[in-house]
Parts: C-alpha cells; sequence; structure tokens
C-alpha cells in the first residue's frame, strides 16, 4: 500500500464519523524506485489531505523533512517535488494494519493489500 | 523480381482490433505510426500502409490483437457460380499473387520479434510464483516465463534457418536451408459463398504448397497464410503476430479476464489526464489498472475487489510486470495499488476519485440477473459518491445492458450517459458505456434521498432523513 492510496483510505465502519485518516501499523515496509514524474506529483498536491499525508509519513518513519504544512510556490521547487514524490509512491506497506481512529478497528495489510471488508455487524 | 537487401518498401498492414474500438485503433495509429487508417466494412479489422523501415512501430500499437501482411485485396471479387470452379480459381490465384513484398515484410518482423526478446503472449500460469511484494524479490521460480519465449506458434522464435530461405528463387538452393513450414486460416463471412471456410483453406493451402513447395503443418509453422473473405472482399496476407498477443500483460489468468486490447480502448475512451485517479472498484485479475499504470502512466490506478483470488491475482500480474522491467533494466515501480473493499461500500473519501473504469459482472459469465437488479443501482451510487463532482467519469462495461439502462435512468442526478461503445466479449454484446459526472454534489439530488432511504451504510444517510422529516 502506497500512501497516495492511504490518503484516501477511510473507515467506514456503521456510526463512525471520523474514520479519516486510518492509522498506520506497519511491520514491513518498503521503498522502490518508482520514476519521478514533477508534473504528476504538483498536480496530486491539491487533491491530497496534506495533514494526513504528513502524519502517515511520520506513523512509518519515514517523514525525513517534510514539512507540516504546504511550501509557497511548490510547482516549481523540484527538490521539494522529489520528496513528496518519494513519500507518495515509492514508500510502500507490505505487511501491518491500518486502524479506524474513533472505532479502533483494525484492517490488515498482507502482501500489500489493504483488506477493508467489513463483518456483517459492522456494516 | 529480385530485391535489394536494405531497400525500403510500402506494404499495407491488415489489424484485427476488438470490435467497436476500430476509430480508438484508428486513432492510435495516426498518433504513433502518423498515417491514416482505413477502417474496413468487415467490423474488427483496420488497414494502414507503412514503410519497412518503420516497421517496428507496429509492434507499440496497444489497441490491435492482431498484425498481418497485406499480399493482395480484391473489394469485389466476382466468385464463380459453382462451387467446383470457385475452388479452382482460388488455387490458380496463388501462383499468381503478388508475394514478395508480404515475405519480405514478414522475415523482417522475424528479425524484429527476437531482438524483442520478451514479448510474452498470456498462458495460464501452471505454477504460482510466490511474488513477495512490488519490486520485492521474487521467492521462487517464475515457470511460465521460460516456455512463453517460445510460445505458440512452436517453430517461430530462434529458428534463423527458415527465415533465411523463404524468398529465394526456386534455382538457388540455400546453404542447408531448412524446410518452411506452412499454415492457411480461412475466416469467411457472408451468405451467398458456395463454400465452406474449411474447402477454401484446403483448397488454397494445396496450391500454395504447390508453388512454394513448403511444409503444411497446422501447428508448428513458421509462416501463417491468412485468406479472408467478407462477402465480397478477399484479403489475403501473412501474419505478424502470434495468437496468444492479446493477453499481454496477465500471467495469472481470472475466470473473465478481459484482452489487455480491450482495457486499451476503455482506457483511451476516459481519456486519462496526468495525476487522475482512477479506480477499478471490480478489477478481477485487474487487467484494466495494470494497462493503464503501463500505458497511461502519468495517472494513478486503484484496483479493488472482494473476492481474496481476484486481489491476490491482481498483485501477481503487477508483480510479473515490474519483475520484466526490472530485468530490462528500467525503474520497475508502476503506479497502482490494490486494495480488498465491497463495491457497494467503498473506503474511500467522498468525491476523491477522477475516474472509475470496470468491467461489470455479467448476468451469464459471473453473478446474476437477480443479483444485478440489485447490484447496479447501489454500486452506481457508490461510485458516485467517490467521483468528483462536475469533471469526474466512469466508463463501464457490461453486457447487462437492459438492468444497467434501468439503473442509470434513475440516476440522471448524478450520472449523465455520454456515449456508447458496443463491442463483442467472449461471444457475447456488450456495452462500453461513457459516463460524467454531474456537478450535483451526493446525498442531496432526488433520487439519492429516495434511494438512501432504503440503503444501510451510507455516511450522513441519518443526517439526509432527518433533514427530511
Amino acid at each position: 500500500m502506497k500512501l497516495l492510496t492511504h490518503n484516501m483510505l477511510t473507515s467506514h465502519v456503521k456510526g463512525v464519523t471520523k474514520g479519516y485518516p486510518l492509522l498506520i501499523k506497519a511491520t514491513e515496509v518498503k521503498v522502490n524506485e518508482v520514476e519521478f514524474n514533477p508534473q504528476f506529483v504538483s498536480r496530486m498536491i491539491p487533491k491530497l489531505e496534506w495533514s494526513a499525508l504528513v502524519q502517515a509519513a511520520e506513523e512509518l518513519g519515514h517523514r525525513q523533512d517534510l514539512p507540516g504544512e504546504l511550501v509557497a510556490d511548490y510547482e516549481t521547487n523540484e527538490e521539494f517535488l522529489k520528496k513528496v514524490h518519494r513519500i507518495l509512491l515509492e514508500v510502500e506497506v507490505l505487511e501491518g494494519c491500518l486502524q479506524c481512529p474513533e472505532s479502533g478497528r483494525e484492517f490488515p495489510i498482507s502482501r500489500g493489500i489493504p483488506n477493508m471488508l467489513l463483518n456483517e455487524d459492522e456494516a | 523480381v529480385w530485391l535489394l537487401f536494405g531497400d525500403i518498401i510500402t506494404v499495407t498492414i491488415g489489424a484485427t482490433v476488438p470490435t467497436g474500438f476500430e476509430h480508438t485503433a484508428a486513432e492510435e495509429i495516426k498518433e504513433k505510426i502518423g498515417v491514416d487508417a482505413r477502417i474496413s466494412k468487415d467490423r474488427g479489422r483496420v488497414f494502414f500502409p507503412i514503410t519497412t523501415d518503420k516497421l517496428f512501430q507496429v509492434h507499440l500499437l496497444r489497441s490491435v490483437d492482431n498484425l498481418f501482411v497485406v499480399v493482395e485485396e480484391y473489394h469485389h471479387y466476382q466468385f464463380k457460380e459453382s462451387k467446383e470452379e470457385t475452388l479452382m480459381e482460388l488455387q490458380q490465384l496463388a501462383s499468381t499473387l503478388p508475394w514478395t513484398n508480404a515475405l519480405e515484410v514478414w522475415k523482417q518482423n522475424g528479425t524484429l520479434k527476437k531482438k524483442k526478446g520478451h514479448r510474452r503472449g498470456g498462458n495460464t500460469a501452471k505454477s504460482k510464483p510466490n511474488c513477495e511484494g512490488v519490486g520485492g524479490s521474487m521467492a521462487s521460480t517464475e515457470q511460465q516465463e521460460l516456455p512463453q519465449e517460445n510460445s505458440a506458434p512452436e517453430g517461430w522464435a530462434g529458428d534463423t534457418q527458415a527465415m533465411e530461405t523463404s524468398t529465394q528463387d526456386s534455382d538457388e538452393t540455400g546453404h542447408g536451408s531448412k524446410l518452411i513450414k506452412f499454415r492457411v486460416t480461412c475466416n469467411r463471412a457472408g451468405d451467398k459463398h458456395s463454400f465452406s471456410s474449411n474447402e477454401a483453406a484446403r483448397d488454397f493451402g494445396g496450391a500454395v504448397q504447390e508453388f512454394f513447395q513448403w511444409k503444411a503443418d497446422m501447428t508448428k509453422f513458421d509462416i501463417e497464410v491468412l485468406l479472408n473473405i467478407h462477402n465480397e472482399e478477399v484479403v489475403i496476407g501473412i501474419a505478424l503476430t502470434e495468437e496468444s498477443l492479446h493477453r499481454r500483460n496477465i500471467s495469472h489468468f481470472g475466470p473473465t479476464t478481459l484482452r489487455s486490447t480491450l482495457c486499451y480502448g476503455m482506457l483511451r475512451l476516459c481519456k486519462p489526464q496526468a495525476s487522475d485517479i482512477i479506480l477499478d472498484p471490480m478489477c478481477g485479475t485487474g487487467a484494466i489498472p495494470l494497462e493503464g499504470a503501463i500505458e497511461f502512466n502519468h495517472s494513478f490506478y486503484v484496483a479493488g475487489d472482494n473476492n481474496d483470488m481476484a486481489v491476490n491475482r491482481t498483485v501477481n500480474n503487477i508483480c510479473h510486470i515490474q519483475k520484466r522491467r526490472a530485468d530490462k533494466g528500467s525503474m520497475s515501480g508502476l503506479p497502482i495499488d490494490t486494495v480488498q473493499w465491497d463495491l457497494c461500500s467503498l473506503p474511500i473519501r467522498t468525491s476523491s476519485v477522477d475516474i472509475i473504469i470496470t468491467d461489470m459482472p455479467f448476468g451469464k459469465r459471473m453473478g446474476s440477473r437477480k443479483k444485478n437488479w440489485d447490484l447496479y443501482p447501489s454500486c452506481l451510487r457508490e461510485m458516485a459518491r467517490v467521483c468528483r463532482p462536475g469533471s469526474g467519469k466512469a466508463v463501464l462495461l457490461t453486457q447487462d445492458k437492459k438492468c444497467f439502462s434501468k439503473a442509470i435512468s434513475r440516476m440522471g442526478g448524478l450520472w449523465r450517459k455520454q456515449h456508447t461503445v458496443w463491442v463483442n466479449v467472449g461471444g457475447l454484446h456488450a456495452g462500453v458505456y461513457l459516463l460524467k459526472r454531474t456537478g450535483a454534489v451526493f446525498g442531496q439530488t432526488p433520487e439519492d434521498v429516495y434511494e438512501s432511504r432504503g440503503a444501510v451504510h451510507m455516511q450522513g444517510e441519518e443526517k439526509d432523513d432527518k433533514e427530511l422529516s
């Protein structure tokens, strides 16, 4: 699971109103090489929940010096874009789980696949 | 006729494409090769000219299933009255056709394929490699890779002697030349013919064998001669691709895996833009998002399914491609992720997705008619919730057109039909629907409110009800 995906995932357990962002408990993380495309990153940033991304990077110990707030003129700041690229696409959680911040319900991640299926009583 | 080796000649290439996507293929041909393609009356076929120095470009096309070089085309072939006379004429035709250029192209194409090396057709995996994860070490040997290097038709790759002997005149004997093996495949359509495709293949094939002194072999052939007859249109060609090419990305098949060319056609239809977030909520083996991650790689894909086997096969297919890329020395990571979820209750933030693209379960191939009646409205609603209002799109393939149309008609507030492409999937007639997400906010359109009374798990649903009462 890449952090770009994590940024969109939310808990949908019945009754939960604040199911985002999901907390990450990772037991196996891997870093891959993905081709850097500055346009892709700069156009993706507005679609993200920035603080959730930073929090997730922090939880994985990969935050490095990612700022808590977006820098101005990031579109042309290649160094910054490269950092964001890395955290969005290159860091992957292979094993672990995602936890609903409200209910505490854990969703397992195995082989990089989060299992978000709910039991009948939770849906 | 002697050809100086290295002469550049112009030939006509024929390509078979998924029916319904002929225009998509023509677009891609214009874009990548720079020529105008002609769409044949025989659906599912396009033709375009190419010079032999640009031959490699045809193998970059993603919308074509099979390619062949045209030997001769007749647009108004006048068949004789009787079967005997017609077949006799076909036999005589064999020795008069302009084979030289086409055979030259076939030969050059053979050289191209050897250089490409890794191009694989799809075969059902006999052994599942233990894929550790994206870009990670592959624990076990992927046994299916080796046989696929030389997959059907056998005798093709690595058979250099066969290629060297093809176009020499009969009075020159090649040094230790190997006998060429061939077969004729005939496709016939039309109700005014006095003969069957088998008869035409047999008689024409016999004459070809006489003329070239090749050996006929149905399974282990070097050259496949194509005889396509569609009413009065007759096209004779030589195949440049093997049958299995349209499953190029998939090594781990599922029961309804879509061919990659169809996936490509659907993706082109929705015109993925840079940084688009593209979801396939019923991904099966991941064929569509994987094709997208390879061909339209400036977007990001999330493949999801509720089924254990499906998500695992998807990850296996992704790993397979990434390993192939790594082996070639390129950066292997693809912009794609896989999630296990229930598509009627997507664990995705509202309005965060740009495009939804999927193959919806067919009543006959998977699921059931009754299930579709209930499934379609709920999943269309959920897809509308996650899809960005105003700019969002959906490209949905389904065979159950009646059920789908009914479901869509009740969602005018959320989805508008923009275009439909009629296709053929495994012999079944299906529709690819391009929908636009309206600007309406989810949960506030009249149909929405009506639907949400029945739904159990929509967030904000209780709030809606309170507002109404």
